[in-house]
């Protein structure tokens, strides 16, 4: 069976309609897993699982049900709770953790039929997505195994590993790994899925995202991931569009904005900057309007969302203390215990990102670095919201910057990561991001971040399709070729 | 150094009454086997830590605020508190450190028929940590510790007092209408040996009124309201003993030890004085408006200091026994209950404090568990008004109702009881007395006043004690005197 050439929707058809398709669904799934085995895309993947989530959807289609996922191959981040894999949010602490309990997202895809195939490579706990802080290594990038694929999520769905991946994106990690693969990607409206059963990191940022090949594999996810949750409180109550059946692209007036700042940040490639120049001129040449307007405060964003994060994060992983679960240092004293257990299993990179989280948190800095954040948080809130009542996009590059090599520099600790240039003004507002594949003249993917309203990732999933029609098909690594 | 002063501020802990924890669904039963009553939520796994917050829980402690004449807060925010300990299942504890739920309240108490008021300078919702056994004395010392969840989680209100206590005496007054008010709007059972209630002092002394407050101490662990009071008082005496010998009192957390009868200074634990407190991203604020809050008001019992206050003007009882009769709702209720059968305000005072509350003490029973009926005892005080029986009498049909719960009329008749005022049945009586005692009659004609009072004890015990003894002198005086 070739995944490579095929929709969620036309497979979900064909399973369907002939459940014998999901061996051979199977088998290539478990080839495609050992071929890209060098790529260090997945933390858990078994085959016997495989196995015996195929057989259990196919005797549900034996029963006349009609999942509306049934046969998706479908991989998670290793920060979503999962009971039949281990969850180790790619942390030596968490590298036996086995959660009593599988997340939200996790019961709604297995009730829609979807296959979930492994969990994925990711920076420990969601610190970034360019550096390896990894416990288990860098995920590669299957376009280039030199360069780093920022998360394993993202990298499955290049290699048609899964046809979607469901991982985190705090500041921007999951949008930059799918421009670094050249995948599709979302962000949802803060609240639209659920984070029951995820393991909070940045709370207040953190929203679980999906990547695909196509706009309409992206909507039909969407679709099925999204919606209220009694069991968490930041969730959204209203319910979630049809996204699915919303989606068309049609030809309608649509009016962008660019911040005209966008270019003046110190990380951005020159192909980069000339690859999203021509594609302002096609998107004009699609009978799009396109304005450059002054957004005063989107370059303090990455500053404001490090602040926020590394307290957030400070706070939700001191539950790692070696007491109830996780990696326990020998130590003679509790304090020990905690100073050795925790030295041991975190990253260095980590363990500074966490120390900045309760430097700034601390009585002294409170007042002049984190609540100034929240305070430009607000603003860069407010000036986006008024911007998005004039456009109904706003456009930037997903990344000033291809997929990095990997090695060197990526050990370095740093607050300001330039990754996250464009992607961190929508994570602090909590609007809807998408990332739709471009490629720089190196061949290199890159991506084109459209920035919505909130609640409206309709609108943006429509915008999606309008671009993925008026160019020729998206271009995708060979498995294997490596 | 002669008018040095005592200025006391009280830390007050109390367990509400609600059936979950403030945050999950786990049961708050007390005495239940060791981490029996946990889940992902309260033991603060990875991926399990979202809360979901117990409105019950908000309500009650909206309730209490209002009882404690506190403002209440616009909206309702839940911040963290940062710091590691084994009893501390997340590395943070939920708590309302920016915006107490209730503020600048005050609570009255009668000092010998003077109404003070205590400020109340906030109160707000809080989660309980866990239990801790330590192999040995302390977690420093032990070759291991134990460590029990099931309390982690529990909802706690913390009252926080002015600092406007001046004595021993007056905080165990305001602890004792505290834990009325408390137990009138129904919320906790505030069992200061159970734990449901802790109390912690904050101890100073100054010279003199209105000058600068020394430096305080603060008394942990004293576990009853006498140990509160004998703390307190026992800290005064050092502090002013260390100021008189010109030493200075080092601020310090004390430990009152109930066996030695004296405070030492703790052992520092390993918390850190920076608590880094900041809101809780995963709990959004909730607003409460005017009506939710008029709704919780309507709920509001009358109040003990009001409800006394009605029993000295209604009823024209001493401020003591008001004070005494509205220490409980209970009580209260029950008194009021008399008073409907036979009012006699007084008389149904005198009974209740000095007999029925006798029997229920020694029974260690509370009022509503009493087996004599409101109903029934107002028609025992109605048949000592009437004269039926004598008070003598009555109290020994009081023990007999008491134990059986039976009817005060069929008592006395089956027994016999029924006082005897008719005069010509005691004339009788007495003078068959007289005749047997000749010895007594001449003393009391010699002017030893004192033979009346053996001559009428002899008709009562002819009369087995139904005589009326204020008949009996009447009519023995007329005869002897005659
Ligand atoms: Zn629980």
């Amino acid at each position: 069976m070739n995944l490579r050439d095929i929709t969620a929707a036309e497979l979900t058809a064909q399973v369907t309609n002939d459940s014998g398709l999901l061996k051979p669904v199977s088998e290539s799934l478990y080839d495609l897993h050992e071929k890209g085995r060098d790529l260090n895309v997945f933390i858990s993947f078994d085959k016997q699982h495989l196995e015996q989530e195929t057989a259990a959807l196919a005797a549900r289609l034996a029963r006349g049900e009609r999942p509306s996922l049934a046969g998706i191959p479908a991989v998670l981040a290793d920060n979503i709770c999962t009971v039949f894999y281990p969850t180790t949010c790619a942390s030596k602490m968490l590298a036996e953790y086995r959660p009593p309990f599988s997340a939200r997202l996790v019961e709604s895809l297995q009730q829609k039929g979807a296959l979930i195939t492994g969990k994925t490579n990711m920076e420990e706990f969601g610190l970034g997505c360019s550096g390896n802080s990894s416990h288990y290594g860098v995920a590669k990038n299957p376009w280039e195994a030199e360069r780093t694929a920022g998360s394993g999520a993202a990298a499955a769905v290049s290699t048609s590993s899964a046809l979607l991946a469901f991982a985190t994106d705090t500041v921007g990690e999951l949008r930059q790994s799918a421009s670094f693969c050249g995948v599709l990607a979302i962000r949802p409206s803060y609240g639209r899925i659920s984070r029951s059963g995820v393991i909070d990191y940045a709370s207040s940022m953190e929203q679980v995202g999906v990547a695909a090949r196509t706009t309409t594999d992206l909507a039909l996810a969407l679709e099925a991931a999204a919606g209220p949750d009694p069991r968490d409180p930041t969730s959204l109550k209203a319910e979630a569009p049809p996204y699915a059946s919303l989606l068309e692209s049609g030809e309608g007036k649509l009016k962008a904005a660019v911040p005209e700042s966008w270019d003046r940040t110190s990380g951005l490639e020159d192909g980069v900057k000339d690859c999203f120049q021509s594609e302002l001129e096609q998107i004009k040449a699609m009978g799009i309007e396109v304005d450059f307007v002054e957004l005063k405060h989107f370059r303090e964003a990455p500053l404001a969302a490090a602040v926020i994060s590394a307290v957030e994060a400070f706070s939700n992983l001191a539950n790692m203390d070696g007491v109830r679960f996780g990696c326990r240092g020998s130590a003679a004293s509790l304090q020990e215990m905690y100073t050795v257990s925790r030295s041991e299993a975190f990253s260095s990179k980590l363990k500074k990102f966490i120390g900045f989280g309760a430097l700034v948190s601390s009585e002294k800095y409170y007042r002049k670095h984190f609540l100034k954040s929240q305070r430009m948080r607000t603003r860069i809130k407010d000036e986006l919201a008024a911007c998005l009542e004039e456009y109904d996009l706003l456009l930037t590059p997903t990344t000033p910057f291809a997929a990095p090599l990997a090695g060197g520099s990526l050990d370095a600790f740093h607050l300001l990561d330039p990754a996250n240039f464009y992607t961190a003004a929508p994570a602090l507002a909590g609007l809807p991001a998408l990332t739709f594949p471009v490629y720089t003249d190196d061949g290199l993917p890159a991506g084109l971040q459209l920035i919505g309203e909130t609640g409206d990732e309709t609108a943006l999933l429509r915008a999606s399709l309008r671009l993925e029609k008026g160019r020729s098909p998206l271009k995708f690594p060979e498995p294997g070729s490596m | 150094m002669q008018n040095m002063e005592t200025v006391v501020g009280l830390e007050v802990h109390v367990e509400l009454f609600t059936t979950t924890k403030l945050f999950c669904g786990c049961s708050t039963a007390f005495g239940a086997e060791p981490n029996s009553q946990v889940c992902p939520t309260c033991l603060g796994l990875p991926g399990g830590t979202l809360p979901r917050l117990n409105q019950r829980a908000v309500e009650y402690t909206i309730e209490a605020a209002l009882a404690l004449n506190c403002r209440i807060a616009e909206k309702i925010t839940f911040d963290r508190k940062n710091y590691f300990y084994a009893d501390l299942p997340k590395g943070y504890q939920i708590s309302q450190f920016f915006s107490p739920m209730g503020t600048g309240g005050y609570v009255e108490i009668n000092l010998d028929g003077k109404i003070k008021k205590i400020g109340i300078h906030q109160i707000h919702l809080e989660e309980d940590t866990g239990k801790l056994f330590h192999a040995g004395d302390d977690i420093l010392t032990s070759a291991y510790s134990r460590v029990d969840f099931n309390r982690a989680g529990v909802p706690l209100i913390e009252i926080v007092t002015e600092p406007d206590i001046r004595s021993a005496e007056e905080a165990r007054l305001f602890l004792q209408r505290l834990r009325s008010i408390l137990r009138y709007i129904d919320i906790s059972d505030c069992k200061m040996e159970e734990g449901s209630m802790r109390c912690d002092a904050n101890v100073s002394i100054r010279a003199a009124e209105g000058s600068a407050l020394g430096d305080k101490t603060e008394l942990k662990n004293m576990n009853s309201f006498r140990s509160v009071y004998k703390g307190i008082e026992y800290e005064v005496e050092r502090q002013s003993g260390v100021l008189k010998e010109g030493g200075k009192v080092i601020p310090e957390t004390r430990h009152w030890d109930e066996s030695k009868g004296i405070t030492t200074a703790m052992r520092s634990k390993f918390v850190s004085a920076d608590y880094r407190c900041f809101p809780d991203p995963n709990l959004p604020p909730l607003e409460t408006p005017a009506e939710w809050v008029e709704k919780i008001k309507e709920k509001i019992p009358e109040l003990p200091s009001s409800r006394s206050r009605r029993f000295i003007d209604d009823y024209g009882l001493p401020p003591y026994d008001a004070e005494v009769l509205t220490v409980s709702r209970g009580l209260a209720d029950y008194y009021e209950s008399v008073l409907r059968y036979h009012r006699d305000p007084k008389a149904a005072s005198n009974w209740i404090m000095s007999e029925l509350l006798r029997l229920l003490n020694a029974a260690g029973l509370e009022v509503d568990e009493c087996k004599i009926q409101p109903e029934a005892l107002g028609k025992l005080l109605k048949m000592i008004g009437d004269e039926v029986i004598s008070g003598k009498i009555a109290k020994t049909v009081l023990e007999e109702m008491f134990a059986s719960g039976e009817d005060p009329e069929a008592i006395v008749e089956r027994k016999g009881l029924v006082q005897i005022s008719d005069e010509s049945a005691l004339e009788e009586i007495i003078s068959r007395v007289l005749e047997n005692n000749p010895k007594s009659v001449e003393d009391y004609n010699q002017g030893k006043k004192k033979a009346m009072g053996f001559l009428v004890g002899q008709v009562m015990k002819e009369t087995g004690g139904k005589a009326n003894p204020q008949k009996v002198n009447e009519l023995l005086k007329e005869k002897l005197d005659g």
